[in-house]
């Protein structure tokens, strides 16, 4: 009974069928929306559906890529895998054992589908032969009496780097998930970050990790420059200064990478300075305030007794009487400001950089518009062990698919009063192709090309 | 879409059409003398769809690497250059056209009515890692699909011969041996690109994204599709699945890289392989 599972679960039928599964269980995540990766989606979702998100949620739908049964198929396919390479691997070492017992007739020898013989000219020395078969890059035993090669004798090792590289990558993976912090971090121009956890963003939690401890990077953000061709990002450059001294510039494809932890950009914002002055020209207020307002979105801020609603407009333009942007680039940024007292607009107006609007004897003034950014902070380890594994599965496959072995058994016989070659050849994979090639490397080393 | 591009990219539709048309035919009506000049007519095509891509590039100042209408344009490229060189390199195979030549026209049609705009190149894809990355997967798909053209012509073939009067059409193919090794052949080469392709985006988007591996919707069926093949392959080295079953796997499993390419982002908008540029 352990022996008949054993058997089972080494089976490449229970791969296939574990394979099959864990692509249906990912084809089903991307229907159901997931809780980590698309939350507003999935809160949506809920309060819409709460009794069928509750179900899903109970069998463990809308968390996936990390349910029981996602894991349990995981570890399943890489029991089935250990079990695989444990037993292919004596067949593999005798397969690629070198040993005189692998030379055999030409013409009886079984498994070698093709067959031919060649007549040699009187002047081809035999022992030529096996030397030009050599430079075919075949590993040969025996001589011109009776002979085994083999090229890409290694290929089937090649199985095994690749199926092992898969244990880097689920190992490299595992280090990573459990010694990951994720968080989000707004930064303006001109701020510092010394570490401190409370500086990240609330929403969305920043995650802990479960071993380690969360990043200790700390800088200075010295300029933001953003770079747009009409309504095209087409870079961004943050220059940061770390606590050496030394500036890092950060663009999107290139994070600020220290110690296991990535800065990586994710959001552009604006942070005009506001200076709110009274009727006497005195200043009762005044802040760089963090707005998120490139996505064509409005935003609100509090300063001094009001509460302002601001919309952003890069390169502003009056259009049929109508507000608008000529495109995304900086040309000419205004804010078109509302300003509210008690839940009561009183004023609205635009403010231009260097502008102001007034207001029930209030002046709000603009004097500098930097940006903001949002960081994506990612710490984890295990990065050099996956990356490994990546190198180790491609290498692995272009070694085991494309460098397939090749055999032949052959000899140098009289036949009918003639010297001929007699051989035998066969290949991983293909037949007929190898027919071709076989032809044409005999026909070549027999002098009948 | 510039001025020339917009006329050689109608030029090389046209010309699809036409030699997707003379195919069909020849092929129907048992008539295989126009193979070799319908491959010319595709020739004539790729020479058309190559001076839009140039085209473009002169417009623009970078390859058409990215949205659903530049993946056509270039995906459609590698597709019929492939078919090309293998056509080139062995005239039996000149007949793969009959698969590929209908599925780039498609293509082409399909990206004609995305968003051909011209538009500078996106900030995201100012990385080496693009070029690694897309230019691998274009090889990917191009091998599947004439693994998927292949698998057509097998078929054909095999039905043709069950008759009593075999069509004389095939008899200028391979013969079902070797296409049923060609259909394997192109499976690996296609998997061994895909694998590379997977690799180079993981290794990419943790520099962009943060996050070697976000279960995003393209990712996520890139991978299904990289099981799929990965599977084909187990079938015929193992279980020693050939000619029918082979062919039929090789047409089916590329739905999975079409889904991957243009399908997600039909159905999902949540993908951040933004293939619709905006």
């Amino acid at each position: 009974m352990l022996n008949k599972l054993i058997k089972y679960l080494s089976s490449l039928r229970f791969t296939i069928l574990l394979i099959c599964l864990l692509a249906m269980i990912f084809a089903v995540g991307l229907w159901i929306p997931q809780q980590r990766l698309l939350k507003t989606i999935y809160l949506q979702w809920q309060k819409n559906a709460p009794g069928l998100v509750a179900f899903l949620d109970a069998l463990g739908l809308t968390t996936i890529y990390t349910s029981p049964i996602t894991i349990t198929l995981w570890l399943l396919f890489f029991l089935n895998l250990s079990l695989v390479l444990w037993q292919r691997w004596p067949i593999i070492k005798s397969r690629i054992t070198l040993s005189d017992a692998k030379i055999a007739d030409p013409v009886t020898v079984g498994g070698y589908p093709f067959r031919s013989s060649y007549p040699l000219p009187g002047d081809l020395d035999s022992e030529k032969i096996i030397g030009l078969l050599r430079k075919n890059r075949y590993t040969i035993l025996g001589d011109a009496s009776g002979f085994y090669g083999v090229k890409n004798r290694m290929a089937p090792v090649a199985f095994m780097l690749f199926h092992l590289s898969f244990f880097l990558i689920l190992l490299g993976g595992v280090v990573s998930v459990y010694t990951e912090f994720v968080g989000y971090l707004d930064l303006a121009q001109g701020e510092s970050f010394q570490g401190e956890l409370s500086r990240y963003n609330a929403s969305p939690q920043p995650k802990m990790p479960e071993i380690g401890s969360p990043p200790s990077a700390s800088f200075t953000v010295k300029s933001i420059v953003p770079r747009v061709v009409h309504n095209t990002p087409t870079g961004i450059s943050v220059l940061l200064v770390d606590s050496q001294g030394q500036k890092h510039d950060v663009d999107i494809n290139r994070p600020y990478s220290t110690e296991h932890t990535s800065f990586v950009f994710k959001h552009l914002g604006v942070s005009p300075l506001f200076v709110l002055k009274d009727a006497s020209g005195k200043e009762t207020g005044g802040a760089y305030i963090k707005l998120d307002v490139l996505q064509r979105k409005p935003d609100r801020f509090v300063l001094g007794p009001f509460s302002y609603t601001a919309t952003f407009y890069p390169d502003y333009v009056l259009e049929g009487g109508k507000r608008a942007t000529r495109s995304m680039e900086f040309n000419n940024p205004v804010f078109f400001i509302a300003v509210e007292q008690a839940g009561k607009k009183i004023a609205e107006g635009l403010v231009p950089k260097n502008g102001a609007l007034e207001f029930a004897g209030y002046r709000l003034e603009m004097r500098d518009m930097p940006f903001w950014v949002r960081f994506y902070v990612v710490k984890q380890r295990g990065l050099s062990i996956l990356y490994a594994g990546f190198a180790i599965a491609t290498i692995g496959v272009i070694w085991r698919l494309l460098f397939y072995r090749r055999e032949i058994v052959g000899a140098v016989r009289e036949q009918d009063g003639a010297r001929c070659l007699v051989v035998a050849g066969r290949s991983e994979y293909y037949k007929s192709l190898a027919e071709d090639e076989f032809t044409k490397l005999f026909k070549d080393i027999s002098g009948n090309g | 879409m510039a001025f020339w591009e917009m006329v050689f990219y109608l030029v090389a539709m046209v010309a699809y059409a036409l030699a997707g048309g003379g195919f069909i035919y020849s092929f129907v009506f048992k008539n295989p003398r126009v193979v070799s000049k319908l491959t010319l007519l595709v020739a004539f095509g790729f020479l058309a769809q190559t001076i839009a891509i140039v085209a473009r590039f002169n417009a623009t100042g970078h390859l058409p690497w990215s949205g659903h209408y530049e993946y056509t344009l270039m995906g459609g490229w590698f597709i019929i250059a492939g078919t090309l060189f293998v056509g080139w390199q062995n005239k039996q195979l000149q007949g793969l056209a009959v698969g590929t030549v209908p599925l780039v026209l498609i293509m082409l049609g399909y990206g004609y009515m995305q968003n051909p705009a011209l538009t500078p190149m996106a900030a995201s894809l100012k990385t080496v890692w693009l070029y690694i990355h897309v230019y691998f997967a274009w090889l990917s798909f191009g091998a599947y699909s004439l693994a998927m053209a292949a698998g057509v012509l097998f078929l054909l073939k095999q039905k043709s011969e069950a008759q009593e009067v075999p069509n004389p059409t095939y008899d200028r193919f391979p013969s079902l041996g070797r296409l049923d090794e060609l259909i394997f052949r192109y499976v690996v080469f296609g998997f061994i690109t895909d694998t590379i392709m997977i690799s180079a985006g993981a290794i990419w988007a943790k520099d962009l994204w943060g996050s070697y591996w976000a279960w995003d919707p393209v990712e996520t069926w890139s991978l299904i599709s990289w099981l799929t093949y990965g599977i084909t392959i187990h079938l015929r080295v193992t279980f020693g699945w050939r000619e029918k079953k082979l062919a039929w796997l090789a047409i089916a499993a590329l739905s999975t890289v079409i889904i991957c390419f243009f399908g997600v982002n039909l159905v999902v908008n949540t993908s951040l392989h933004v293939f619709q540029v905006r």
